[in-house]
């Protein structure tokens, strides 16, 4: 038999195409089948022609596919022909897979034939269900995070995408989710931020750039969380596109505030607790100079009394030292009120020397009273640090301190502790304290930064575990060595100010 | 010889308290020195000049219970009254336990201040009178013949007359001529007298 030319452009188109081709006659029976329906259903053409379509087919379909067919040749009305729908199919193994099914009729035939089409469509269902998957972690992801993001086409009215998070996070229903930036910018960012936030978005868009910034939020209801923003400015074909986040971190902020607290507590109580193993030489350095102004004041009222008069420059002399020596007990409280005083932190530029000669007074008591000679070695200038002076203050006497201890076992001549300044050639300051005490034994060099590791009797254990944090908070480091000769010396290196800047510039 | 006028000593490291008792103690009329620190006032100690001593009894170097130490070992007997801080009791009984007069803590009623000096120079004054009789006792002592010196020793240990004639090798007369001798020129009234002569003169009457 010789083919025509049609009948070989046929074959060719049905032999090429990717979806199953199925002729049917009027009664179901397949009459052709090509051969991406071969791979689709697992049928060979030669099982499968002559057989009922509905084979083809599961469950319902199979048993009223013939009454469909009827259906439509006797009421001419078309269910699925030209439409298409998607459909279950069944391969000769039993299993079962999508397919999208278009239906034509083959015009002018007798009897009428239809022609159906499938495109297995498992990949595309597949992909659909992933992407379903996905967009619903990603919500779930988002609400648990406190996480919403957002994309807003700058060119065009009304392009706000906000996802579902959004909303939630703001206190508002979706209706009253800001519409672009000027609105959200407007409405939503607290008033105290708003300048701020703004100056920061036109400088983002104007540069293409990137944004990221703290700042407060407000809820329909008038509450206020703090929220992490971050926008990604692009070009898109309609104008510049910008993407971000919205995240709320008012839990973070309010546990970071509450361990700040804390810290700030703990080196507090454990300031009063020096001050407090203090307290003996600093009553003793307050009773002095009470001392000499109750008996300079009693000396002058016997003068006043005496017969052979009064000789005006040793009154004189009273008055001006009770003066003298008020003012002098008046310095001893006033420092140690601003060394045991609850403040905020607050980093300063901060010269050592002088820090030692604001900590001169409370530690020179502490070392009169323990009879333990105290020298002072300061290089003669040094560069400012970046500090909290009060918490470097602490780390410094509590230092003396442990030194003073050290020593009360030391005999005569070695009883003295020195503080030494300098610039380490790295360039950074040092400050060490210098004793020629007992030195440390194996166990306490081990736990020495322990917390609660303590040597003395009534000693918190805390001091040097606080000095050591207190010291790191300022990017610095506090260690010890060996006093050449016997002892210990504990020392502590800061950045200077101006290397701090330049690390931060760079 | 002149007795000489006591003078307070006052050694104390502070400076506004050691002026604050100086002006104090000359409004009173009391003649008075000061000196910053122990071995300032040991360099010019002189153990002949009458007076007390007002010691601080905290003081780098030298405190004032080690400076009480050197005195003692010296066998200066000046009168100590202590001031001392608030936290010092234990060290002010140990001082009081060394001999010091009295404690007195700071900052101090000047009155009792000045009770308690005033109690110290008499203790100085009953010291150094007691000093001058022993010394008197002893010149004494040492201008007896030492035949006499012989006699004296053994009547002061209760011995009769005549177990002393034995004990020597003379006769009773001897003996009694000797005794009566030995307390015409020790001015002693009676046996009892002499025996506290001699205790108060202390071992020194055996070289």
């Amino acid at each position: 038999m010789t083919e025509t030319r049609a009948q070989l452009e046929f074959q060719a188109v049905l032999d090429a195409a990717v979806d199953a081709v199925i002729l049917i006659d009027d009664r179901g029976h397949v009459e052709t089948f090509n051969r991406a329906a071969e791979r689709m259903f697992g049928w060979a053409a030669a099982e499968i022609i002559g057989q009922n379509v509905s084979v083809l087919m599961p469950g319902t379909d199979r048993r009223n596919h013939d009454g469909y067919i009827s259906r439509f040749i006797s009421t001419g009305e078309a269910r699925i022909i030209g439409t298409g729908r998607e459909v279950e199919a069944q391969r000769k193994d039993g299993s079962l897979f999508p397919a999208l099914l278009a239906v034509g009729e083959v015009a002018k035939s007798q009897p009428r034939r239809f022609v159906g089409m499938l495109h297995d469509i498992t990949i595309r269902n597949h992909a659909l269900n992933a992407l379903r998957k996905s967009e619903s972690l990603l919500r779930a992801a988002q609400s648990i995070a406190g996480i919403g993001n957002f994309e807003l086409e700058l060119g065009r009215q009304d392009s706000a995408h906000w996802s579902d998070e959004i909303p939630r996070l703001l206190g508002r229903p979706k209706s009253e989710v800001p519409h672009d930036m000027d609105d959200f910018i407007r409405h939503v960012v607290h008033p105290d931020d708003r300048r701020r936030f703004e100056r920061d978005w036109r400088r983002t868009v104007a540069e293409l750039g990137q944004l990221e910034l703290e700042c407060r939020l407000l809820r329909a209801d008038g509450d206020i969380r703090t929220f992490e923003v971050r926008i990604q400015i692009d070009s898109g074909a309609q104008g510049p596109v910008a993407t971000g986040t919205l995240h709320d971190i008012t839990a973070r902020k309010l546990a970071e505030e509450e361990v700040r607290q804390s810290e700030s507590r703990l080196t507090h109580f454990a300031r009063l607790s020096t001050m407090g193993e203090m307290a003996a030489g600093l009553a003793h350095e307050i009773n002095q100079p009470l001392t000499a102004i109750a008996t300079f004041a009693q000396a002058a009222t016997r003068m006043l009394a005496s017969p052979e008069g009064i000789s005006r420059d040793d009154l004189d002399e009273a008055l001006q030292q009770i003066t003298t020596q008020a003012l002098r007990a008046g310095e001893v409280i006033r420092r140690l009120r601003s060394f045991v005083k609850n403040r905020e932190i607050s980093h300063q530029p901060v010269d050592c020397n002088r820090l030692i000669e604001d900590s001169r007074l409370l530690v020179e008591a502490d070392a009169r009273i323990n009879d333990v000679r105290l020298e002072i070695k300061s290089a003669l200038s040094l560069p400012p640090v970046n500090a909290d002076p009060v918490q470097l203050q602490q780390v410094l006497i509590n230092l003396i301190r442990n030194a003073i201890d050290a020593t009360l076992e030391t005999p005569g001549a070695r009883r003295q502790v020195s503080i030494v300044t300098g610039l380490t050639p790295e360039g950074l300051i040092e400050l060490a304290v210098v004793d020629h005490g007992h030195g440390l034994s194996a166990e306490a060099a081990e736990h020495l930064f322990n917390p609660f590791f303590t040597t003395k009797s009534g000693g918190t254990g805390l001091g040097l575990a606080i000095s050591r944090s207190i010291i790191r908070a300022h990017n610095g480091r506090l260690s010890h060595r060996t006093t050449p000769g016997g002892g210990c010396t504990f020392y502590f290196t800061l950045p200077t100010l101006d290397a701090l800047i330049n690390t931060n510039q760079s | 010889m002149k007795e000489k006028i006591p003078t307070i000593i006052v050694v104390d490291d502070d400076e506004a308290v050691r002026s604050s008792l100086k002006l104090l103690l000359k409004s009173v009329g009391l003649p008075v020195e000061t000196y910053a620190s122990a071995q300032e006032f040991l360099d010019r100690f002189d153990s002949d000049r009458p007076g007390c001593l007002v010691l601080d009894i905290r003081m780098p170097c030298m405190s004032g219970l080690e400076l009480q130490e050197r005195l003692n070992t010296l066998h200066a007997m000046i009168p100590v009254v202590f001031i001392t801080g608030h936290g010092d009791v234990p060290m002010a009984v140990e001082a009081m336990q060394h001999g010091a007069v009295d404690f007195i803590q700071k900052p101090f009623r000047d009155q009792d201040l000045l009770d308690r000096i005033n109690q110290a120079l008499e203790k100085d004054h009953d010291n150094r009178a007691g000093l001058k009789q022993r010394d008197a006792i002893r010149g004494r002592i040492a201008d007896l013949t030492p035949r006499e010196h012989e006699v004296l020793e053994l009547v002061t240990a209760g011995k009769a007359n005549k177990v002393i004639a034995g004990d020597l090798n003379v006769s009773q007369r001897t003996v009694e001529i000797h005794r009566a001798r030995v307390m015409e020129k020790m001015g002693a009234s009676s046996l009892a007298h002499l025996v506290r002569m001699v205790i108060a003169a202390g071992d020194e009457t055996h070289p």
